[in-house]
């Protein structure tokens, strides 16, 4: 039985389409999985059968068919979106709980405490009720919106990258619910981004600027790569390279490894005739202390609850440190008393060899500082441009410098077409580097950077991950970087391990590789997790 | 350059949000055209001063036609000079001179003629008394059955001109709406749009953000101001202004950084802009209040004309007024520069601290 038939939806915003003439079917129980690069289009599609923009075509809900939001209206009470980004549903100033009660009345439904708990304790937000949305983490602000669409338990549950941000932990238990929830006679469109995830759903489609151009189960479209994919890295002008497997069009004298879902991104990238970026970085030497950042058990305290307990952490010259944990670890935070956003409650922190306590022992550094925040926090009333010039600005580069800069960063990232587009108009991936390339303008020696890489697209990711490399090796800068993606660990020098504010694990990751033979690091990350049982 | 650039990116942030600048431009023209024709006022404890030369009965009868709480408790002066003085120096806004004459034609049934004196740079209250005035010796007349006259002198405001003083009042409140809501604005905005944190990390000394982000704004407010006086003050009122332009410019800038003072304690403690605008409702009511503008300062009980000296809105409204209508110059405004300087150096010195913590 089909419970939705989507026949020729187009979305357009003014000039640019979105998505064009987009028709399939799900069949009623059905999880379908949308993936594609940023911009593809999947969301425009998405909040289209949502009923919350406007679009042209027909789109057949049940025995329903609506043409507009107007129309949809009807039928809202059976659908529920969550949106993309983290927490955008929420109100700052409400508790967790409140958004409970608040949801609840809003859609008119009768308090079921089970099921409430369940999603509660799934999202980790159990012993967090009364804490508010504004002082909640990153990951613990999507995990809420996400139960928060599944209050009302509908029939037709739309989710546009639920699981950016989330941890690995989290996003195990929330498809559980899903699946529990499509037992129950629920069907699901859900667009991810981690392919780990599509795999699991019952068909998955591929959108690529604005068209749906392959759809199948995970093993049929990978089925189409096989002939492409090889093991290991290279780096090379033709061919892609990430999570130690290769893709290339052309045969190459490499072992064919077992395809998975990434490969098809970059299989129709090559197959578009897009080639990967080379970042061409000057070698540069430069004269810093061995070691950055010292941190000596940095505490943080909000009220009687400790988000960082006696943090020791050493960040050296030319390394790159990746800061893994579950949502609420107490990650950001730690970064922030670091950048000095925070003011630290125990401990002490010594930057670039210096002890820092004051304001003004900052100041001076700052400009040997880049940090990319969470958010991607840019000015959303500048264009890219202008935001660039005003950072350069800032920085003190005068007016050639800093248009000589700007031109540079826009071809080496790669974001060059967009210099004149408002943040909010351009794909993530692109906001990513071009935050990045914020960052990078006063030639920092060190960068911070928090979930640089969550909701990007995979083929920007590997782009991403090849830049990172590249900074360190060829201007020696030191990174700390934290990710949710578990493989993108593999890339780091080191790991450090938070869990509820203490530190369980500090290591270099061959180490770690040898301590746990055999495992990706997703699983090396989840057995540490669960050994290390503090409290 | 930094401050440069900050003002460049704080102009570009303003001109982006239209319907900010929209409101804006209604607050400086519609808004003021609106009220220079419209708004209607009733008095409320009017201050009047009396000389009773012909120390007759029938005065006092007058007098005692004058009560709260529409007027203050009329008050005798023993000359028309003292009573001048008092109008002069704002105790007193409506004065009333019961000559010889008056009594001795009122008595003999000839057409009696009264002397009002009234400070018109109050115009709406000025000539809302005067309608009282008019009804209480008409009741008069008809008990007695004898005409009398009216002789009003106006004083600083020879036309009074409502309209002229309803505009200018209601332009200075505006501005010190738009001036809490715009400086406050500039920095909720950082909050709420989560660019605060990169704010801080810029290699740039707190103080020149927080001064430079200040300046952007006050530009922003001379601009409206010029709009304003230029269309709506000189090009439709007519408003005559006696002084020099060059004082209310100067004394417009000092007002816009003592209310900046203001705005940085509400931006210290808004997080969202919601926040900010429910505050500066709280914050303006009793600045506007105790500046004169809607009631005569000297209508006021002590304790309250205490307490204006301390509302930056006062000096500045009584010296617009006097650059307008009284035609002051330079050296007879010093006083109000010199309090407008010392509340905008205070009122910034704590603002400044408030933020300043956050930075
Ligand atoms: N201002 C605050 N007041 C109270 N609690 C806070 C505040 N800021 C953060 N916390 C709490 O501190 C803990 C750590 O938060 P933090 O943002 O460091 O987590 P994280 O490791 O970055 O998580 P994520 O992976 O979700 O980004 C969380 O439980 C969070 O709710
Ligand atoms: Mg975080």
């Amino acid at each position: 039985m089909e419970i939705l038939k989507v026949k020729n939806v187009s979305v357009s915003y003014g000039k640019k389409i979105a998505i064009k003439n987009a028709s399939f079917s799900l069949k009623d129980q059905e999880i379908l999985g949308f993936i594609g690069a940023d911009g593809a289009g999947k969301s425009s599609l998405l909040h289209a059968i949502a009923g919350v923009v406007s679009f042209d075509g027909e789109i057949i809900y049940k025995n329903y068919t609506y043409h507009s939001p107007k129309e949809a209206e009807k039928i809202k009470n059976e659908i529920s979106l969550m949106p993309q980004g983290l927490g955008l549903v929420l109100y700052d100033f409400l508790s967790v709980k409140e958004h409970f009660d608040f949801f609840r009345d809003l859609r008119g439904l009768k308090k079921d405490e089970e099921y409430e708990k369940r999603l509660l304790k799934m999202a980790g937000l159990y012993e967090f009720q009364d804490r508010l949305a504004g002082n909640l983490s990153g990951g613990m602000r999507q995990k809420l919106s996400l139960i928060l669409s599944l209050l009302a338990r509908p029939k037709l549950l739309i989710l546009d990258e639920p699981t950016t941000g989330v941890d690995p932990i989290s996003r195990a238990e929330l498809w559980d619910i899903v699946n529990e929830m499509r037992e129950e006679g629920m069907s699901a469109i859900i667009s991810t981004a981690y392919m780990s995830e599509a795999s699991k759903m019952d068909r998955i489609m591929l959108f690529d600027e604005g068209e749906i151009i392959a759809s199948g189960r995970a093993d049929e479209l990978i089925e189409n790569i096989k002939d492409y994919t090889y093991e290991g890295e290279i780096e090379s002008k033709e061919c892609f390279s990430f999570n130690k497997r290769t893709y290339c069009l052309k045969p190459l004298n490499l072992k064919k490894a077992t395809p998975t879902l990434e490969g098809v991104f970059f299989v129709n990238a090559l197959k578009k005739g897009k080639k990967p970026i080379i970042f061409e970085i000057p070698k540069k030497q430069i004269d810093i202390p061995n070691i950055i950042v010292e941190a000596k058990c940095l505490t943080k305290k909000f009220g009687a609850f400790i988000a960082d307990n006696c943090i020791n952490l050493e960040l050296k010259k030319g390394e790159i440190l990746g800061l893994l944990g579950a949502n609420g670890a107490g990650k950001t935070t730690l970064i922030k008393m670091l950048l000095g956003l925070y003011p630290i409650d125990e401990g002490e922190l010594y930057l670039l060899g210096k002890r820092i306590k004051s304001y003004e022992d900052r100041i001076e550094l700052k400009s040997k500082i880049g940090y990319v925040s969470q958010k991607f926090a840019l000015y959303k009333d500048l264009t890219i441009r202008e935001n660039l010039e005003y950072f350069a600005k800032m920085h003190g580069l005068n007016m050639s410098e800093s248009s000589k800069k700007i031109k540079e960063y826009s071809q080496m990232l790669g974001f060059e077409e967009y210099m004149d587009n408002f943040p909010k108009e351009v794909p993530l991936g692109i906001n990513q580097r071009f935050s990045v390339a914020a960052a990078l303008l006063h030639e920092p020696v060190v960068l911070f950077l928090d979930e640089p890489t969550s909701g990007v697209d995979t083929v920007a990711r590997s782009a991403f991950w090849k830049l990172i490399r590249k900074l360190k090796a060829n201007m020696g800068i030191s990174i700390l970087i934290t990710t949710h993606y578990m493989s993108e660990a593999e890339y780091c020098d080191r790991v450090a391990v938070l869990k509820r504010g203490v530190k369980i694990v500090d290591d270099k990751v061959e180490n770690l590789h040898k301590k746990y033979p055999g495992l990706d690091f997703e699983d090396i990350f989840l057995n540490i997790y669960k050994e290390k049982q503090n409290k | 350059m930094k401050m440069s650039a900050i003002l460049k990116k704080e102009f570009l942030v303003f001109f982006r949000n239209i319907g900010l600048v929209m409101f804006i431009l209604y607050a400086f023209t519609l808004d003021i055209y609106i009220a220079g024709k419209g708004i209607k006022v009733t008095p409320r404890h009017v201050s009047i001063g009396y000389v009773n030369e012909a120390d007759n009965l029938i005065v006092n009868k007058i007098i005692s036609h004058f009560h709260s709480p529409q007027f203050k408790k009329p008050k005798l002066f023993l000359s028309e000079k003292a009573l001048k003085n008092a109008i002069y120096n704002r105790k007193i806004m409506v004065g009333i001179v019961f000559s010889k004459e008056f009594v001795k034609n009122l008595i003999s049934g000839k057409v009696a003629k009264l002397q009002v004196l009234i400070d018109s740079t109050a115009a709406a209250q000025a000539e809302v008394t005067l309608i009282y005035l008019q009804n209480i010796l008409m009741n008069f007349e008809h008990k007695i059955k004898i005409p009398a006259n009216i002789d009003i002198i106006k004083l600083f405001n020879p036309n009074s001109n409502t309209k002229w003083f309803m505009s200018l009042s209601e332009l200075m409140s505006n501005i010190t709406m738009l001036g809490l809501i715009l400086i406050a604005v500039v920095f909720v905005r950082e909050k709420e749009n989560g660019t605060w944190d990169i704010m801080l990390l810029m290699p740039v000394k707190g103080s020149i953000i927080i001064f430079s982000k200040i300046l952007s704004q006050v530009l922003i407010l001379m601009v409206g101001i010029t709009i304003s006086v230029g269309l709506i003050i000189f090009g439709i009122f007519n408003t005559p202004i006696n002084g020099s332009l060059f004082d209310f410019y100067l004394i417009s800038f000092l007002f816009s950084f003592a209310i900046g003072g203001i705005a940085l304690v509400i931006a210290a403690i808004s997080k969202t802009i919601l926040e900010v605008a429910h505050l500066t409702i709280v914050i303006m009511l009793p600045l506007i209040f105790l500046s004169g503008a809607w009631t005569p300062l000297s209508s006021m009980s002590p304790f309250i004309q205490f307490l204006s000296y301390f509302s930056p809105l006062r000096y500045y409204i009584q010296a617009t007024q006097d650059i307008f209508f009284r035609g002051s110059g330079f050296v007879d405004l010093l006083p109000y520069f010199g309090a407008e300087f010392l509340m905008a150096v205070i009122l910034f010195y704590i603002g400044y601290r408030k933020i300043g913590r956050l930075f």
